[in-house]
């Protein structure tokens, strides 16, 4: 059984009071300090919804009542849909979902013990590989194809992507005009920019620059999306002690404010646009102001920024999952699962980078995915949480059984067991003497072998009519 | 008693305390003089700038880099005494101006355009100032041919680029290639760096050399120095 989209929420790493002061501090960061707008659209569309313009400067303050006005202009709720409708996710309240994330440059090779350059092939694969597996529950291109020029890499990543798994797309964007070609595309593929922004089987992200400022090419992306309807994430990156300060309070109020930078240019350029507050915060490791992708510190900051997202009511895009470790051993599966527990316990909605991702997330690895893919399955089952009424509590079944019995031929246990009981797909549950006879395979071992089953599995592919469609239409697609 | 202070501009140096209100590595050091005042009662008791630099700023900046390697430092660590250096050194360049003590050389720096990233560009210029090279530091998102103009006009040893993001780190190559057009490559030492470069990048795009971190940049410029000069 495929759990996603469940409650999570019980775990609060704020107290009420605290997301209060954090709110507070952001709207007096918003009010007193400003942020920079380095994009003249943006710019313009800043003051004509009233913000204090320095255009000097290109610095933009907000009365924390406008602030508020546009945050609520956003919808709470948004659904992202797969070209199955089986793999809409709907975002929203404290449900959460988890999936893929980028963007990184290299692929490893376990077998190898070394990394690659990432190339298109790899997002055709991956996307294959996650169409599969079902704890992932969205794919966002998580690969950055080296071999191509800028200018062919958005419409090409998207295509990939779409043209090899029926689960919701996302992804970033490089240019403007890559964006543009990226909704044409989507249109011709659902049929009509009616049916598109009905059934969005793509989103973008577009990033704000911690601390306080966003730059052109962001900017403009955003006014670009924002117009075009497409569901856009705005997450921002603040690194404690680098883009932020130190203590992780403050890098929660420098990501609530950039984050907030880019809801609110959605609102301004046209109101009602599906948007994602976001953080992809992380602590730097202050030896080399290295990013840190899987410390202790992102999973808090991550759970923190859930708490932000549901006090302002905005779909919450987190990034959790990832590990620093330069292979597949423990520090990759502990950093991997706490990082996503944390997110999903607060009740994260959109988990990115929660599968595949490695080494500072610049690395990927094809056995990752499949990995965790099964620490995701934990997870969802520790969120799904402890189901407690007169069948599970099982009164007479204990009274049945009585003192000494056991449960093992009881009907009631055939009747739980799976629902229950996660059911791991990976995980070795063998005795020592039935593990080394089936060759002693350690965890990314046994990943190789399952993708080289799923891999063998057959494809989906665009319906051949529309994959036509597609590729007489838009310009520069490498099928 | 004048040895004192030498060892005391080292120590303010490996604490990175400025002025005497300022916190240490170690507690319990507020009140006690600075890198700042040291260097002016130096000064007052005829210490020598050469031993204030070599054996005092230099020494205890020697010492920083020992401990960064060790990972007892971190980079906000070596910051401040990078930056305990320098404020010593504006007060000493009036007076060295007057010495036969040179310069070790000018070295142009830049975020390449499209990249607003620039702490890692700006700690490689606080550690070379603090080895005594003249920084110029054109900032970040900067043209390719802005690059190429100054390293006309400047006429600098060295170029220093840097680069965060995997779409911009090309444009270092641009600027290699822009400079070998206008027949400048072969008068400058070029050095990159950033999160994505690395060693195969560098000898891949011609540049003379990488730093993967500060205190690596500035070996490998004095490394580069030495070899300029032999």
């Amino acid at each position: 059984m495929t759990r996603k989209g469940l409650d999570g929420g019980s775990l609060k790493v704020l107290s009420e009071e605290s997301v209060l002061k954090v709110h507070q501090t952001a709207m007096q960061v918003i009010e007193e300090v400003g942020f920079e707008v380095q994009s003249d659209m943006a710019l313009e569309f800043f003051g004509r919804a009233g913000g204090r313009v320095d255009r000097d400067k290109h610095l933009v303050r907000l009365s924390e009542s406008k602030v508020k006005e546009l945050i609520e202009s956003a919808p709470s709720e948004i659904r992202l849909c797969g070209q199955d409708e089986a793999h809409d996710i709907a975002l929203g309240g404290r449900r959460v979902y988890a999936g893929t994330g980028g963007t990184a440059l290299y692929v490893y090779d376990p077998v190898a013990n070394q990394k690659r350059l990432a190339s298109m092939e790899d997002i055709r694969c991956i996307a294959r590989l996650v169409d599969k597996l079902d704890n992932i529950h969205f794919y966002l291109l998580p690969t950055y194809p080296n071999e191509l020029p800028l200018e062919q890499v958005d419409v090409n990543r998207f295509f990939a992507g779409l043209d090899n798994t029926t689960k919701h797309v996302m992804g970033g964007v490089y240019t403007s005009d890559g964006a543009k070609q990226v909704i044409h595309m989507a249109e011709v593929i659902a049929g009509s920019a009616e049916n598109l922004r009905q059934r969005p089987l793509i989103s973008m992200i577009a990033c704000i620059i911690s601390p306080l400022r966003m730059d052109k090419t962001y900017g403009d992306l955003i006014v670009t999306i924002a117009r075009s309807g497409i569901p856009v994430a705005c997450p921002a990156e603040p690194l404690c002690g680098a883009t932020s300060p130190v203590t992780l309070a403050g890098n929660l109020v420098v990501q609530t404010v950039d984050s907030l930078v880019g809801v609110m240019l959605t609102q301004i350029v046209n109101p009602g646009t599906p948007v994602l507050f976001g953080s992809v915060a992380t602590n730097t490791d202050l030896r080399d102001l290295k990013y840190l992708a899987g410390s202790v510190e992102m999973g808090l900051l991550n759970a923190a920024g859930a708490q932000m997202a549901q006090f302002y009511r905005l779909p919450f895009y987190a990034t959790g999952g990832m590990t620093d470790s330069k292979t597949l051993d423990a520090q990759s599966g502990y950093e991997s699962a706490l990082t996503n527990l944390l997110c999903a316990l607060s009740g994260a909605n959109f988990i990115h980078d929660a599968a595949g991702l490695m080494e500072f997330a610049m690395t990927v690895s094809y056995e990752k995915y499949v990995i965790d893919n099964e620490i995701l399955g934990m997870v969802m089952r520790a969120i799904e949480g402890i189901k407690v009424d007169d069948d599970t509590l099982a009164f007479d079944l204990i009274k049945q059984v009585g003192p000494g019995g056991n449960f093992v031929a009881a009907r009631h246990t055939r009747h739980f067991m799976r629902s229950e009981h996660y059911q791991p797909s990976l995980s070795d549950r063998n005795s020592q003497e039935e593990w080394l006879a089936k060759g002693g395979k350690v965890t990314w071992e046994r990943a190789s072998e399952i993708i080289k089953e799923l891999l063998a599995k057959p494809k989906h592919s665009l319906p051949r009519p529309i994959r036509q469609q597609v590729l007489s239409q838009i310009k520069g697609i490498i099928a | 008693m004048p040895e004192d202070i030498i060892s005391l501009i080292q120590e303010s140096v490996i604490q990175g305390r400025i002025y005497k209100d300022d916190e240490g590595m170690d507690e319990g050091m507020v009140g006690q003089p600075g890198v700042t005042e040291l260097v002016e009662s130096a000064l007052a008791s005829d210490l020598s700038i050469q031993s204030i630099i070599t054996k005092g700023l230099s020494g205890g900046m020697n010492i920083v880099g020992q401990k960064f390697e060790a990972g007892e430092y971190f980079i906000p660590d070596m910051l401040a005494s990078a930056e305990a250096v320098s404020a010593a050194m504006d007060i000493l360049q009036p007076r060295l101006a007057a010495s036969d003590i040179k310069t070790k050389g000018t070295i142009i720096v830049a975020t390449v355009k499209d990249d607003l990233h620039d702490i890692g560009k700006n700690i490689v210029s606080i550690l070379l100032r603090g080895a005594g090279y003249t920084v110029k530091d054109l900032g970040n998102n900067i043209d390719t041919q802005a690059i190429v103009d100054a390293v006309r006009e400047e006429k600098p040893q060295f170029l220093g680029l840097s680069a965060l993001l995997t779409s911009t780190m090309a444009r270092m190559a641009d600027v290699i290639q822009m400079l070998e057009q206008n027949g400048l490559r072969d008068q400058i030492k070029i050095i990159v760096g950033g999160a994505p470069v690395s060693e195969e990048f560098a000898k891949s795009i011609g540049a003379d050399g990488y730093g993967a971190d500060g205190f690596q940049a500035l070996a490998v410029v004095e490394a580069l120095t030495s070899g300029t000069e032999n």
